[in-house]
Parts: C-alpha cells; structure tokens; sequence
C-alpha cells in the first residue's frame, strides 16, 4: 500500500512535527523494520530519549498508528517517522509475520478499518505544514566568543547553585534522620509515610529530586517486610541515606552519585561520555517491572542478562513517564533474545544502560556459569556501593522451599545457602528444580525475575 | 569481631526503637564514632546498616518442606513455538468456559499447556482427565502436604488412599474401561468412606459401560445411600439399564398431563396431546413431576415404549413439556433413545434441545449432527461449536449459510476491527487443522489481516499437528 509525502503532511499535526518527523527518518534512528505480507502493517523500534526504543506501529490501509512514547500529538513525530521512511523507502521493509505487540494494538483499536483518517480537528491546515520546509538544515549562527563565555559562566553558576542546594538538603537530610532516631523507630515505622512524605518534598525543593524518589518509595519497601523484620529494615534503608548524603558531600561531582541523588544523565551525554562503557553482546530479556511511584511517575524495568561471558553480567533498562500518560507498552516479552549494544551509565558497578542498538536474535543457547561464591556475589556490590537497594544475582541450582507458616524460601541444591523470597512463590516455580536463577536481591529478600528448569525458562513473581 | 557486632546490634536496635541513644552501647566501634552525640547516632547508623545489610541475612526455620515435583503428563506440551499464541487465547478470553474449550481442544490434539501457561486448580473438574496429576499437584501445593505415592496406575480397594482424588477418578475411569466389573468392585468396597458430592462424581463413572452387572450395587445405592442426590442417580443409571421403577402414583400423575391421540384420515397416526395446562400451578406441579421421572416409566404408564413416545412427542407445541421430557431422556434414557431424540429434534431445528442431548452423544455423533445443523440453518459457529465438542474436526463448515454470512459480515464497509471475534474463535475451534489452513487463506483474501487477533484460534489450529484420536 503505497503513502507519500503529502499524506504524511496531512497527517502532522504542525510544522514542528513534521520538522521533527524528518530527522528520525534516517535508517540509523531504526531498528527491527517490517511489514506484513499484505502489505498493510508496518513497523519498527525508533531510538528515543530514554533507555528503551519506542515501538512504532502504522496501519497503512486507514494510517492508523500507535506508539510507545509518551508525546501527546497523534501522531507523534515516530509515527511519521516511520511513515516517511516508508514513504521515500529510505530503508528496506522487510517482509515479516506479524510481532505480537502490533497483534495486541490490532486488537484493541477502536476505529474502523475503511476510509483514510481525516486530519486531526485542531491540526494546522496542510497550507501551514510543508514538507519540504521540515528537510531543510538550518544552518548554525555563527556563535560569538563573548555569547560562549557567558553562557558558560552562566552554566557554571547553575552548577554551583545546585550543588549548594543539594549540599542544604543533605544537611536537611541528616537533621531529619537525627530525629528519627530521637523519636524512636517505633513510631517512624507507624507513620513512615507521612514523615518520608515530608523530608521528600523538602528534597525536592533543594534538587535532590533522584533522592526525593528514593525515600518516597521507602515506606512501600519497608512494609512490605514482615512487622518483626521492619526495625532492621529501617536502620538499613536510612543507613544507606547516610552513606549516601557522606558519599555526595565527598565527591559531589561524581556522576554516579548525582545519579542516585539529583538526576540522570541525557542519553545524549551517557553515549558522548568518554567513560562510557559500551558492551556488545547477547541478551536475554528477563523481566520487565512497572511501577507507579508516588510522585506521579511511572517506572519501567526492564532487566537483561548478558548470555556472553564477556561484560556486566546484568543490565537494567530505566525509563520514567506520567502516569496520565496512560498504559504504555512494553517494549520486550520476557524470554526475548536478541543481539545488541548497551551503553551503561558510569558506576564502579556498571548496571544501568542504555540501548543502543539490536540486530538479530541470538543464539547463545544457555545462561552462563554463576559465580562460585554466593555470599560473595551478594555483598561485593554492596560493599563497592553502599547505598544500593537492588542487586541482581544469578544463582545456583537450587529449590523454592516452604516453611510451616507458607512462607518460601530458596535454597540451594547443595543446602549451603536459604534466602528467604519476597511474597510468595507458586505454580511451577516452586515444584521443580531451578537450575539457575535470576532474582533481585533487596531488602534482605529475594525477587525471582526468571529461572531455567527442565521446563525451559520460566517466569518468576508476577 | 563480627560476633561481637552482631550481639551489640541487638542492645542498638532495641535502644533506637525506644527512642535511646544507641551510641554507648556500641564499645566496638567507640573510636570511629568519636565523641559528638549527635554525630555518633549517624556514624553508628550508617556502620549498622552497611553490618545489617550485608551480613546479617534471615535465618530459614528448622523445617522446610519441599513441594513434590510437577509431573508429566501423558501428553507432550505445546510447541514452544506456539507457547506465545496458546497465552494470548487464554489471555483473550478469561472466563471459565473458553479457557476450558481450549483446554479440551489441545487435548483432543494431543497436546498439553505448558506448566507456565496455565495450571488447573485441584477443584478443577471441567479439566480432561490428563491434568488429574497437576490438579492432585495443586491439592498437595495448597495444603502444604506431603506426596502419596500409588504403585502403579492400577487401582484396587488396598490403594485407594494412596490417590489422591483426581488422580483416583481417572484411575478409575481407566479401570472401569478395561474391566467394568473390577472397577464397581471397587467402588462397591470405597464409595462408602467419600462424601456425597465425590461419590456423585465416582458414580456417574458407571455410565460408560453401563450393563446388568451393575444392576445390583445401583439397586443397593438407589435404595440405602445416605444423600438423594446419589439416590437420584442411581435410580437414572438403572432407569438407562431398562431397570426402570413400575410406574408409581407420581409417574401416573405425570401421564395424566399427556393423552395419546389419533389423528389425520386417511393416514391415521398418533400423537401425544397436552392436557391440564390452564393454571400455573398445573404447569408448576407437571415440572415438579418431570424432576424425579424416568423416561421408560412415562411411556410405560401412556402404554408406548420410549422410543414411541419420543416419535410422536409434539416437539415445540409446549416449550416447558420439551424441555421437561428432555431433561428425562438425559438422566433415564439409553444411548439409543438420547440419539434417536437428538435425530427428530435436530431435524426440526430445536438447537437448545440438541444442546441438552449432546453431552451423551459420542463425538463422531456430535460432529455429524454439527454438520447437518449448520447446512440445514443459519446456525452461528458459537452455538455449533456447542453441539460440535472439542474433538470436533469439521472439513468445510465456510460452505455453511453460517459461513457466508461471515464472510459478508467481514466485508461490510463499516465493519469494526472486534466484529465476528467470537465466530472467529469458534471456527477455530470446530475446524480441522487443513480446515484451518484453508479458512486462514479465504479470509485473510476477504480482507483481513494475518496479524489480526482475531484469527488467533484459527492459526493455532493450523499449526498444531493433529496428534489426537479421530472420533
């Protein structure tokens, strides 16, 4: 089914969309192109701002479309992204069974197969938008050596005020952890969320906003912890927030550290980062975690394990997106292998990453060798980091277990090591030998993300 | 060193807990802590926290219990290749009754869910039998307990506690395939000890390879078991057997509602006429009556054999006398008597009548009248799939007015891309796999896309080999 360029300006809902629109159609910005036999589907992943591509989906019968990002305009600039790499056939398409997540959106759509969309009611006539003006390359004023240095100074200046702000909330930070202490742990952990509440707010305002997210989300950690278990759990969790804020004052210009407490890096500056540690390799897709935070954001979780001996054992795809922007779709199926680069963010233990690109599907067939010492494996990132709160380990053969109360435990086949599982766990995860498994350790608790058996791979909690 | 940090952390958290200062409590570390109060809670918070964390882990109790592992079954999973599409079906349609038809057609394919896919519950009894391991699986996960288990799949009164319960049904249903009468042996010696609703549930076992053998013991339940469900049961397996009660007041009471009357001129015939039906209560008290009535004694008490009454029934004159007759013939009449009512009823188009009968149809019986409904009618797929089962494999049921009117639902132009969905899975379900390959292609020319969702059942079928036993 053919679409050409003056569709695509129809279907823009601005000038800026269409401007925007023309530099994601270039190749290099895609990966996974397809398209139905028939012809009438297409879609692709487009590189974006965060740590995983967006899905871009179009039906070419109707230009019905879909994607992943959370932009507001229909279509977003992805969509005619695609449509416009199709339309100049500026990349092959080739032709492809049908992904599930194009299925899924087939099934949920709402409009009717038919007629060609009209443009959207509130869209600038196609007078206003114009092709033709959105390839144009604007070329760079010439900056001025003066314009620089003010710019920079300028720059530096926001630095430091900052920095100083953070440093205040720090202080705020410690003052408020003295309290508790004062107070008792008792009462904290009764009224934990409206006190986290409050010292995060306070953390917001002095652009501690990473850290702010952190304690916001502390009571939900700590409660879910057996009620015997939650004193500890809180000297830990606000014991790390002292290692921290010490870690911060030390180094403040430490990315990994403004990391964990101001903010992330761009994509843009992780890729041009000379530290950056790109890493090719085999991946497979272990679990994906969606969370609703309490400050309005939706977190999204996805967890790679590197198949090759090669690198970081363990990846975690981090993105963030309001949750008035609705249900978003994942952009992985758990057990999902593929080829690809990830660009993880500097840390003494790499995990966060980016990813770059993704070729073809892998072939590594098994999960590689866990680490001989476990209690090693469990504490070496802690000890390089203390004030990390979830670390992924690969385990060794062994067993979900059950106490006389229904609570489950992993243990290990040769009975040296028992952690204890958070929730708990059902179905076949707990009524066949794990031959190796992936989980999240945190908290004193074990989350399964995936485990191999003679099964095959199986999922861990839900 | 770290046993004397793990003993002070006990003194340190009860003191934080109350509010204490926990400092001087903590020798060990006196020197890292220096001499600031304030300070020294902060230091000493960040060094318990970094020991707690790491390590201190929480100690498993003495006893752990291991659950058995899952067992194979029978049949082989599904490919993994279709793992991702039997999980979207099942995803697609959650409710009890689609779940369990998909269930049934995998096994009539000869095949199984993945154990990550879908598990049944240990009350799970719409189940095929080939899951009874995981059901008894899932009874042991839920009560924590330990496996019992039987020497072999042979059941005997000496191993019957070594069962558990779906396993001992099938176990039983294989017996009595195989040697009828050591099966109601069996039952003879165990059925006492069950409760009601699992004796009703072993009893109607008995219904395959009903004979005379099993006259005596359905007389014995029939006339001394403890809950008159099982009694009622008994009595229409003994009714099926032609051991039908003489007609007693109630039977004769329910004859008084029919008169067998003559009619035409030259080509005289009979037929049964209504009588006594100006009231609701009349009407209330023929239902009440047609509950507990076996089928040979009504035609015995009217002075026809059953398969008369069933010919000269006026099917369709008296919707609450069919449906009452109907429901007799089910419990009480015999294999040829429930095929030759689902015959004359078909024939006159009476679908929910058929779908009362069915369940006692074999399968290639049911197939066969699925065929000649759906060319004789309109019938909708969702509704033959009812009278199909799920080892239906029907060859071309698109040549059927059901199909054409598919197809041009399909094409209309306003059409919307969840129209026919439940048709669609239907077909799915009733077709065979070549069937489904066909149909795929037909439609996928009519104009729908082979990515659609609602092809999903269709595309399962046509990719899934046919390993299972024709009917």
């Amino acid at each position: 089914m053919a679409i050409d360029l003056k569709t695509i300006e129809q279907l823009a809902t601005d000038q800026s969309s269409l401007k925007a629109a023309a530099g994601l159609a270039k190749p290099a910005k895609w990966s996974g192109l397809g398209m139905s036999p028939d012809g009438a589907l297409a879609w692709g992943e487009c590189a974006g701002s965060g740590a995983n591509p967006y899905r871009v989906m179009a039906d070419l019968r109707d230009l019905g479309n879909k994607c992943t990002c959370p932009s507001r305009k229909f279509p977003c600039k992805h969509v005619l992204g695609l449509l416009w790499l199709k339309a100049e056939a500026k990349a092959p398409f080739p032709s492809a069974e049908t992904p599930p997540w194009v299925s899924d959106w087939l099934g949920r759509r709402r409009s009717s197969g038919g007629a060609p969309k009209a443009p959207a009611p509130n869209a600038q006539p196609a007078g206003d938008k114009d092709v033709s003006a959105a390839q144009l390359v604007e070329p760079e004023a010439a900056d001025d050596p003066k314009d620089i240095a003010r710019r920079e100074a300028a720059a530096a200046k926001r630095s430091e005020d900052t920095e100083r702000a953070i440093l205040d909330a720090l202080d705020a930070l410690e003052q408020w952890i003295g309290d508790q202490l004062r107070m008792g742990l008792a009462p904290f952990i009764d009224d934990v969320t409206a006190r986290c509440r409050r010292i995060a707010a306070r953390l917001v305002d002095g652009k501690a906003a990473v850290l702010a997210g952190r304690i916001d989300e502390l009571p939900g950690r700590l409660l879910a912890l057996p009620a015997g278990d939650r004193p500890r759990g809180a000297v830990v969790e606000l014991g790390k927030l002292v290692l921290l804020a010490r870690a911060f004052r030390a180094s403040p210009r430490d990315a990994a550290l403004r990391r964990a407490v101001a903010a992330s890096e761009t994509r843009d500056a992780v890729l041009a980062g000379p530290e950056t540690l790109r890493v090719p390799s085999q991946w497979e897709v272990l679990a994906e975690q969606v969370q609703t935070r309490r400050d309005g954001l939706v977190s999204q979780t996805t967890w790679l394990l590197n198949l090759s001996e090669a690198g970081p054992r363990f990846a975690m795809l981090l993105d963030f997106f309001p949750a008035s922007a609705g249900r978003r779709g994942s952009v992985f199926a758990p057990g999902e292998r593929f080829r690809g680069e990830l660009a993880f963010y500097p840390a003494q233990q790499p995990l966060r990453a980016l990813l770059i690109s993704r070729d073809t599907a892998a072939d590594a067939t098994s999960w590689p060798t866990p680490e001989a010492a476990l209690t090693d494996t469990l504490s070496a990132p802690l000890l390089a980091e203390p004030w990390t709160l979830d670390i992924p380990v690969l385990l060794p053969a062994g067993r979900i277990a059950r106490d006389d109360a229904g609570h489950s435990w992993w243990r290990s086949a040769d009975g040296s090591t028992t952690l204890p599982v958070a929730g708990s766990a059902e179905g076949l995860l707990c009524g066949t030998d794990l031959e190796r498994t992936a989980a999240i350790w945190s908290g004193n608790r074990l989350t399964i993300l995936a485990a191999q058996t003679r099964w095959g791979r199986i999922d861990g909690h839900d | 060193m770290t046993d004397a940090i793990f003993d002070t952390m006990g003194a340190v958290l009860t003191r934080w807990t109350m509010g204490s200062a926990a400092a001087p409590a903590a020798a060990m570390w006196r020197d890292e802590l220096g001499n600031e109060p304030a300070e020294a809670e902060l230091r000493l918070l960040a060094l318990s926290g970094q020991f707690l964390g790491v390590a201190v882990t929480a100690e498993p109790p003495a006893t752990l219990h291991v659950l058995p592992d899952i067992p194979t079954l029978a049949l082989p999973t599904v490919p993994d290749a279709l793992r991702s599409l039997v999980r979207r079906i099942l995803t697609a349609n959650k409710d009890a009754q689609s779940r369990t038809e998909l269930i049934h057609f995998l096994a009539a394919r000869g095949f199984t869910t993945h154990p990550a896919d879908w598990m049944p519950a240990a009350a799970d009894d719409d189940a095929p039998d080939v899951y009874a391991s995981w059901r008894d699986w899932a009874d042991i996960a839920a009560a924590n307990a330990v496996s019992r288990q039987p020497i072999g799949d042979l059941i005997t009164a000496q191993n019957w506690d070594d069962f558990w319960p779906a396993a001992r049904k099938v176990a039983l249903t294989a017996l009595r395939r195989r040697d009828p009468a050591a099966a109601r042996a069996v039952m003879e010696a165990k059925l006492g000890q069950e409760n009601a609703d699992v004796r009703l549930r072993l009893l109607a076992l008995l219904s395959d390879e009903l004979s005379d053998g099993d006259a005596a013991f359905l007389e014995g339940l029939a006339a001394n078991d403890r809950a008159s469900k099982v009694k009622a049961l008994a009595t229409s397996l003994l009714a099926r057997l032609g051991h039908a009660a003489s007609p007693g007041e109630d039977t004769a009471e329910l004859a008084g509602f029919f008169s067998v009357k003559t009619k035409g001129l030259l080509r005289r015939s009979r037929v049964i006429q209504f009588e006594n039906t100006k009231t609701a209560a009349q009407l209330q008290r023929r239902q009440t009556l047609f509950d507990g009535a076996d089928v040979t004694s009504l035609a015995t008490a009217l002075g026809l054999t059953p398969q008369e009454l069933v010919t000269i029934w006026s099917w369709g004159e008296d919707k609450a006398a069919d449906v009452g007759l109907v429901n007799a013939i089910v419990q009480t009449g015999t294999d040829a008597l429930v095929a030759a009512a689902a015959d004359l009823v078909a024939e006159q188009g009476r679908i929910n009548i058929v779908l009362t009968l069915v369940p006692r149809l074999a399968p290639s019986q049911r197939a066969r009248r699925t065929e000649t409904a759906l060319r004789a009618s309109e019938l909708r797929f969702e509704i033959a799939k009812l009278i199909a089962g799920p080892a239906a494999r029907l060859d071309d049921p698109l040549a059927a007015p059901a199909g054409t009117a598919l197809i041009t639902a399909l094409r209309r132009d306003d059409a919307k891309p969840s129209d026919q969905a439940v048709e669609l899975h239907a077909l799915g379900l009733i077709v065979s796999r070549a069937a489904a390959r066909q149909i795929l292609d037909r439609l996928t020319g009519a104009g729908l896309l082979q990515g659609d969702p609602r092809l999903d059942m269709l595309r399962l079928n046509a990719a899934l080999d046919d390993n299972g036993a024709k009917p």
